[in-house]
């Protein structure tokens, strides 16, 4: 992801800012790390360039 | 590589179809090129990949799919794992386009994998467009629009009628009929 998402990106709980976190770059390119909601804190990983931000009882990887 | 190949090789994600392709060309006449553009449930990433060849708008891919999510952003697509709009701030996009699993689908035969997922709209063909309809609102800009590709099979009138519930008015942009079925885009506005 470019960092430039944090801009429309939110906590897809309560709306609040994300902030990155223990950030890893390719470049330009966010690779890997968290977005970390600045209110509830609650942590989204950045998977592969992806930041997975579902609701965290939403996260598994297999259908539900 | 031929649409064949594509199903076979990424048997997880719903790769371009008949739908994608209606739903691609309707946005691409009425973008202008200056929008930012959120294309939910992207699949394969082709509708997103489209809108922001043909128009230069900025375009941003959601999906719920690890698998949609990762073939799209080979293809250079900047794409975000999501539960349709839930985690983009309000007011950040000037145009959201779907292509939104619309089939009814008897519960009984349900198989549960991805490709259902994005195939399937629960009994109605509804389950997933009318919360699409009830949250979408919150992330448009004042004058934004929604491009959202409906069904015969999933009752374009019950769609139009629900997105009225959230106070938008719905125009039929582009149609395409089909042996089992007639493919409408919808435009939407506040």
């Amino acid at each position: 992801m470019k960092e430039s998402l944090l801009d429309i990106l939110c906590c897809p709980l309560d709306k609040h800012d994300l902030e990155l976190a223990d950030a890893e770059y390719d470049g330009e390119e966010v690779v890997g790390g968290d977005l970390v909601c600045t209110e509830c804190g609650e942590a989204y990983p950045i998977e592969d360039g992806i930041p997975n931000l579902l609701p965290p009882d939403m996260r598994e990887e297999t259908p539900a | 590589m031929t649409l064949e190949d594509r199903r076979d090789e990424e048997p997880d994600v719903y790769q371009p179809a008949e739908d994608s392709h209606l739903l691609a060309e309707a946005a691409c006449d009425r973008l202008e090129g200056t929008e930012v553009v959120l294309e939910v449930g992207t699949g394969s990433g082709y509708v997103a990949e489209q809108i922001a060849d043909e128009t230069g708008a900025r375009v941003v891919a959601s999906d719920l799919n690890p698998h949609a999510v990762r073939q799209a952003r080979t293809e250079g697509v900047e794409a975000v794992r999501a539960d349709l709009v839930s985690p983009f701030r309000d007011g950040s996009f000037d145009a959201v386009a779907f292509n939104p699993p619309y089939l009814p689908t008897d519960p009984e035969n349900e198989w549960d994998d991805w490709m259902e997922h994005a195939l399937s709209g629960g009994e109605d063909g509804r389950a997933v467009i009318d919360p699409f309809l009830a949250h979408v609102g919150r992330v448009l800009a004042p004058d934004g629009v929604v491009y959202l590709l409906v069904s015969s099979l999933t009752g374009v009138d019950e769609v139009v009628e629900e997105a009225g519930e959230h106070g938008f008015s719905a125009v039929a942009v582009a149609d395409e009929p089909f042996p089992f079925e007639t493919l409408t885009v919808l435009e939407l506005l506040r």
